[in-house]
């Protein structure tokens, strides 16, 4: 059945782009028309080490993409595709597999190694190919060495791809064992010792038995700490890329080894080259993210529990860390301000510096104040810069007691250097460290402020001056306006910066027409400074934010006007585009929200909603998401009228509802057709087929992104909510959707932190669609309808009353969906209240809570029960 | 992974593009302003028992119309009563008393008649000037009284319309002094409460205005009714965040024995009143716990505990004792001794809840085993060897999660002793290798 491909797969990688096409051509048809021919050749031309090296790798190539694919829906479709070939098949083609594994050319073992993973990721969760795992341990103790590397490179990629459940524990455990004296000293040759070491950062998720284990445990860190110090770089870098992984896994296991760690990481961040020093910093960095959770979860509680101690082991660490955090910020590269995807030693130290400032809090601030004031004004910019990026790293976590003396002192040092230090660097740091200060310690809920009179003026003056700077530190210019603007955001009703609005205004509309805007994305962060100074801004200034909208129109109009553009050119004016939707969203809502305002600006309407149609035209995903929130902030402010733009406005509202691979591009619709169903009330009935229609499919899909569901539900409540009793031709369809979801977001056992809040937010949606359903068909004759339905509804609410998983938010919607039965079904809901499991203890429960928001939602519920009953 | 490893961690630098994250928070905030309004709009569907979506239906109608008059017909009355109202605070003449009462009787009663109390018509048609005016000092108490009332029932409405009340805040706490009579100080006591109900910003204007010392010297005496209310406003009074409060109250003269002799001689009622106080004394301030525990408190809390089956008695109490353990690191070590009677009744009565039918008392009374279970080797083999031990096994095994949790607490610490310095705390190994486990 097996077939030559050897020069078909050789073709498919010539040059000549004909060649390449006909043999591409000719896989494909192979592959139709014989696939279980097709994967078994490939097999056979990937083991046959008499084939060119290239063919077998490209053979490798297309099995592995035959068995798995990133989009969800695919993967499925070629998982169940495998499983049903004939065992006969499968059966030759991994055993071709296993036999590469011992081939001497290492890119076909390693591509071997892949595909035998894939494989078992497919099979060892319906319990098939049960010998795999005995199979490639047996060839571990193996001679050759090149065997022993491939077999524990298949094992990494084996951990990576298939889920700890479906391998049983002796597996576990001599695979660890493998692994692990793969990775030992004793190991004389580093592939093997290199391959095993990153098989163990595959596997350590399999270890949770062993890690519980004191001797395993201390025997498996001994061997990861031993070979960061192996002479090969490679080795260090996966070993501590190990360390780190440990530090989240195994966090509470670590008090132990913290000590050591800390003096092996020390060397390696002091001395070793930089990929290695960066995993050893991201030790502490992942060791903080820990304590930082765990500590937050402390403060959270009355009772202040939480399922992992913390053990301080930054507090602890401090006096040694921190020195050795603020020798990395001197290793500063010349030009990383201008690339944006930098990341060396000096930044990724400034990072983990600012996390344990988050940490710890105030005792960070004594360790670090000496390094600052000895090297703030040093000749050298490296120091200067060091010094100024010290400083603003740690200003989130400690108190502002702490902070503020500090910050008053440097001020005006910063504001200075600024305008007048010769390094760009410096200035660059220089205005990031402004925005931190004004993120952190200025705006209403800060008792000293730093800002006053005196100096604001001064701090416009010189934030403006330097947005005519290089780009980078024009960008962080911007980056300190925002927050400035931010800390005025309650102000009322006048702002302190309300006497240099038009300057400001005026100097950010002159940053976005820069040559060199495109660079450090200086262009985005000046419309974004713009958005939030409107945002902030306070009515005194509104005439001069309703004089912004012909401005920004004229810039949104200019980039439609067609002129023939590259690709590249397509892409800044899409990016362009975007930022403009988003600068009019934020204006129409600033001035939707006070009547004056809008009754002016809505002179406006009919002209931007024509441009944000013509904006559809464009084909970027961005644009479209910008574009349909500026839209859903137009239709609040126009209210009922919006039902003009309806019949042009549809299509893309459908085809937004349709865009499963864009799926922020959904998500930002189902808002938007919240958003409509509230301005336009019953006047929305006449597209409600339509968006239903979508809304439907869209949840039987499973290529959505999960996330998206829940607010679909949510817009069912919505529409309801809009048409009333007119829901009731879509409650065949939609109350079964919500029946089953409702059931699915009950079990929750075994749920990980994610799986809960997706849960809870899933729960949220349903719920909030029965509220819209039930409050829109109230004091309707057609309540009856819905009487069918209730009984499943308490019962999901009597479900999740008993789990004890809800979050605060579900309990308040869950609360108000028990008074809606109540309130719009009346008798008929009484009885079946008072018989429930557990409504009376869930509202006494609710009654008590100290969340005013639940404790109201279940006042009226009472009361609406009540009068349920008493009818 | 193929290529050498590349799975590396790379987090994003802290130094970054503001454009970053302003393009997220401007996403986060258009969802949060449709989530609002989505709210809004189901709260005023609810609140709202008319609606235009029944045109059709005359039934509905009907019953609409019916609803929306009794409400309208509630609210015009009550406009005229605040008309009246005025009229009679200035009619000088004849009757005037009798007059000016009955007036502000009309008002408590339509103020006091419906599920929903026309509190907003009152306060628009300009009342609360009009009462605080009627709490001015030598008005003879019926006023008083009526007044206040009137006011309880405005502050008990939305926080909004409890604010309006701010004007009326220092005459009502005028009249919780020695000087008046008790109906007329529960009166204003109550309003106060509810006042203080609130929030935290009407919490912290009422202390500021000194209403704490007074309604402290309403608990004092053994009058049922003031101690209750008052102890009822106290407890709304102190509940922080701020701990302030809560130290001040437990300084006053004379309250830590008055709460400890209501605690040992009141009728359930009120003793659930004084325990909340206790309750929020014990959680809030350091000053107030050390004080409780040199004092009977616990002794009579355990007395209370093992007494009592009233749910809402037994709340406040299993509470209270927790926050005092959990608060004193005095209590465990020394007046909770292994060997002394107390320590045997303390675990007695925590027994007792974790055997009961409700999942708060068997939540709460592990959590305050597991501060006990934290103390002195002597500690745990006492809870060990109680009948503690078996139930929370079969807790552990069968309770719903967050009860679980708190058990696998008092277990953990129960099998872990404490080490001097900062050693790792060493197994007891007896416990696990005991035959009986």
């Amino acid at each position: 059945m097996a077939m030559e491909v050897t020069q078909v797969l050789l073709n498919a990688q010539a040059i000549d782009g004909n060649v390449r096409k006909h043999a591409e051509e000719s896989l494909k048809q192979f592959q139709e028309q014989n696939l279980p021919g097709f994967l078994l050749s490939l097999s056979g031309e990937l083991a046959n080490d008499e084939k060119p090296v290239d063919s077998r790798k490209l053979a490798g190539l297309i099995l592995k993409n035959a068995l798995d694919a990133k989009e969800q829906h695919r993967k499925l479709e070629l998982v169940q595709r495998w499983l049903s070939l004939d065992n006969n098949v499968k059966g030759q083609i991994k055993a071709f597999l296993l036999k590469t594994l011992a081939s001497p050319v290492p890119d076909a073992r390693s591509t071997a190694s892949q595909v035998i993973a894939k494989i078992a990721g497919i099979e060892l969760p319906q319990r098939q190919w049960p010998e795999l795992i005995g199979s490639l341990l047996s060839n571990i103790h193996q001679l050759p060495v090149h065997v022993k590397q491939a077999t524990l490179e298949t094992l990494g990629y084996l951990c990576e791809e298939v889920s700890p459940d479906v391998v049983e524990q002796d597996h576990v455990n001599k695979i660890l064992t493998a692994v692990v004296q793969g990775m030992n000293a004793s190991e004389g040759n580093n592939d093997v010792r290199l391959a095993a070491t990153r098989a163990l950062y595959n596997a350590l998720g399999f270890a949770q038995a062993n890690f519980s284990n004191d001797m395993e445990r201390d025997y498996i860190m001994r061997v990861v700490c031993e070979s960061t110090l192996s002479p090969e770089v490679k080795i260090r870098q996966a070993s501590f890329e190990c360390l780190v992984s440990i530090s989240s896994t195994y966090y509470e296991k670590l008090a132990p080894y913290i000590q050591d760690i800390f003096n092996i990481t020390a060397k390696a961040v002091r001395e070793d080259e930089e990929p290695v020093a960066l995993q050893a910093i991201e030790f502490w960095s992942s060791i903080c993210d820990e304590e930082i959770d765990i500590l937050e979860e402390y403060g959270g509680d009355f009772t202040g529990d939480s399922e992992i101690p913390c053990f301080y082991f930054i507090k602890q660490a401090l006096p040694a860390l921190v020195p050795m955090l603020l020798e990395t910020l001197l290793k500063q590269e010349e030009d990383q301000d201008q690339d944006e995807g930098a990341w060396n030693i000096a930044m990724a130290g400034g990072t983990c510096l600012g996390l344990v400032a988050r940490t710890v809090g105030d005792d960070i601030v004594q360790l670090v104040m000496p390094f600052i004031e000895e090297n703030i004004t040093k000749p050298d910019w490296r120091q200067r810069e060091a010094a100024t990026y010290a400083f603003g790293s740690i200003l989130e976590g400690p108190s502002p007691d702490k902070l503020t003396p500090l910050v008053n002192v440097a001020l005006n040092f910063m504001l200075t250097a600024l305008t007048k230090d010769p390094n760009n660097h410096v200035k660059d740091t220089t205005a990031w460290t402004l925005g931190r200060i004004f993120e952190f310690l200025h705006g209403s809920t800060v008792d000293t402020p730093i800002i006053t009179q005196a100096n604001c003026q001064q701090i416009v003056t010189v934030l403006l001056q330097s947005m005519k700077d290089v780009a980078n530190v024009a960008e962080k210019a911007c980056g300190a306006l925002y927050f400035l603007a931010q800390g005025y955001e309650e102000v009322s009703p006048s702002s302190p910066l309300t006497p240099y609005f038009q300057e400001i205004v005026q100097a950010l509309l002159t940053v976005t027409h820069r040559e060199d805007a495109g660079e450090s994305r200086l262009r985005t962060a000046a419309y974004e400074t713009l958005n939030e100074v409107v945002r902030c801004s306070t009515d005194e200034t509104a005439p001069m934010v309703l004089q912004l909208v012909p401005v920004i129109m004229m810039e949104l109009h200019n980039t439609l006007e067609g002129q023939k553009l590259s690709s590249d050119e397509r892409e800044k004016q899409g990016e362009l585009q975007g930022l403009l939707c988003g600068c009019l969203q934020v204006i129409i809502q600033k001035l939707g929200s006070s009547e004056p305002t809008k009754y002016v600006f809505m002179q406006y309407a009919d002209q931007i909603m024509g441009l944000f149609l013509r904006v559809f035209a464009c084909r970027s995903a961005t644009v479209h998401e910008e574009a349909m929130l500026a839209i859903g902030a137009l239709a609040y402010a126009t209210g009922p009228d919006f039902a003009k733009y309806m019949p042009e406005f549809y299509k893309y509202l459908e085809m937004g509802l349709q865009n499963f691979e864009e799926y922020q591009v959904c998500a930002v619709t189902v808002g938007v057709v919240g958003d409509i169903c509230r301005a336009l009330e019953d006047k929305t009935l006449p597209y409600c087929d339509g968006i239903m229609t979508q809304l439907l499919k869209d949840l039987s899909s499973n290529q959505l992104h999960r996330s998206v569901k829940p607010p679909i539900f949510s817009s069912f409540g919505d529409i309801a909510l809009a048409i009333g009793e007119n829901f009731e031709k879509y409650l065949m369809y939609a109350m079964p959707m919500l029946q089953s979801a409702a059931e699915l977001s009950a079990q929750t056992a075994d749920a990980d932190d994610e799986m809960t809040e997706y849960t809870n937010s899933l729960r949220n949606g349903i719920l909030e669609a029965y509220s819209g359903i039930l409050q829109g068909f109230k004091n309707s004759p057609k309540t009856q309808l819905l009487i069918p339905y209730a009984p499943h509804i308490l019962q999901f609410l009597d479900s999740m009353y008993m789990e004890k998983d809800m979050d605060d938010v579900v309990m308040k919607t869950a609360i108000g969906v028990l008074g809606d039965l109540a309130d719009t079904l009346g008798s008929n809901a009484g009885s079946l209240i008072q018989q429930s499991l557990s409504s009376k203890d869930f509202l006494n429960e609710c009654l008590s809570s100290d969340d005013h928001m639940i404790k109201e939602s279940a006042e009226w519920a009472k009361l609406a029960i009540s009068r349920a009953i008493s009818v | 992974m193929a290529e050498g490893g590349l799975t590396s961690h790379r987090r994003d630098p802290i130094k970054s593009s503001v454009g970053n994250v302003a393009a997220h928070r401007r996403r986060q905030n258009a969802v949060e302003v449709g989530k609002e309004r989505r709210e809004s709009l189901v709260r005023a569907k609810r609140l709202c028992r008319v609606s235009s979506s029944c045109d059709d239906s005359d039934v509905c109608i009907e019953n609409d119309m019916i609803i929306d008059e009794e409400q309208s017909i509630l609210e015009a009355q009550t406009s005229s009563a605040v008309e009246e109202l005025k009229s009679a605070v200035s009619f000088q003449g004849k009757g005037a008393m009798q007059k000016l009462v009955g007036a502000l009787r009309e008002m408590r009663r339509l103020l006091s008649k419906s599920e929903f109390p026309p509190v907003e018509a009152a306060i628009k048609a300009g009342a609360i000037p009009l009462l605080v005016q009627c709490l001015s000092f030598g008005s003879p108490d019926e006023q008083l009284l009526e007044a206040a009332w009137c006011l309880t029932n405005i502050a008990a409405g939305k926080p909004e319309e409890t604010k309006a009340l701010l004007p009326a805040l220092p005459l009502l706490i005028a009249h919780l002094g020695e000087k008046s009579s008790s109906p007329v100080a529960e009166q204003c006591a109550w309003a106060l409460g509810n006042v203080a109900g609130e929030g935290e910003e009407l919490r912290s204007v009422l202390l500021c205005q000194g209403a704490l010392p007074p309604l402290a010297r309403m608990m004092l005496p053994n009058k049922g009714s003031t101690v209750r209310t008052a102890a009822w406003a106290l407890s709304n009074l102190i509940k922080g965040p701020d701990h302030k409060a809560a130290t001040e109250l437990i300084r006053v003269d004379g309250v830590v024995d008055a709460i400890l002799r209501h605690l040992r001689k009141a009728d359930e009622e009120l003793a659930t009143e004084v325990a909340w106080v206790v309750v929020y004394l014990s959680a809030l301030s350091n000053v107030a716990t050390s004080m409780l525990v040199k004092s009977d408190a616990i002794q009579l809390l355990v007395q209370r505990l093992a007494s009592s089956n009233s749910l809402q008695l037994l709340i406040p109490v299993l509470r209270s004792l927790g926050n005092v353990i959990a608060g004193d690191s005095h209590t465990i070590v020394a007046v909770l001794l292994p060997g002394c009677e107390i320590t045997d009744n303390v675990i007695e009565v925590l027994v007792k809840c974790l055997k009961s039918e409700h999942r708060v008392l068997k939540k709460e009374a592990a959590w305050v085993l597991s501060n006990i279970a934290a103390g002195s080797v002597e500690h745990k083999q006492l809870i060990y060897s109680s009948e503690a031990a078996p139930i929370l096994l079969r807790l552990l095994s069968t309770a719903p999660f967050d009860i679980r949790k708190e058990v696998a607490y008092v277990l953990g610490n129960l099998c872990v002793a404490p080490t001097e310095g900062d050693g790792k705390p060493n197994l007891i190994s007896e416990h696990l290798v005991s035959p009986c486990w």
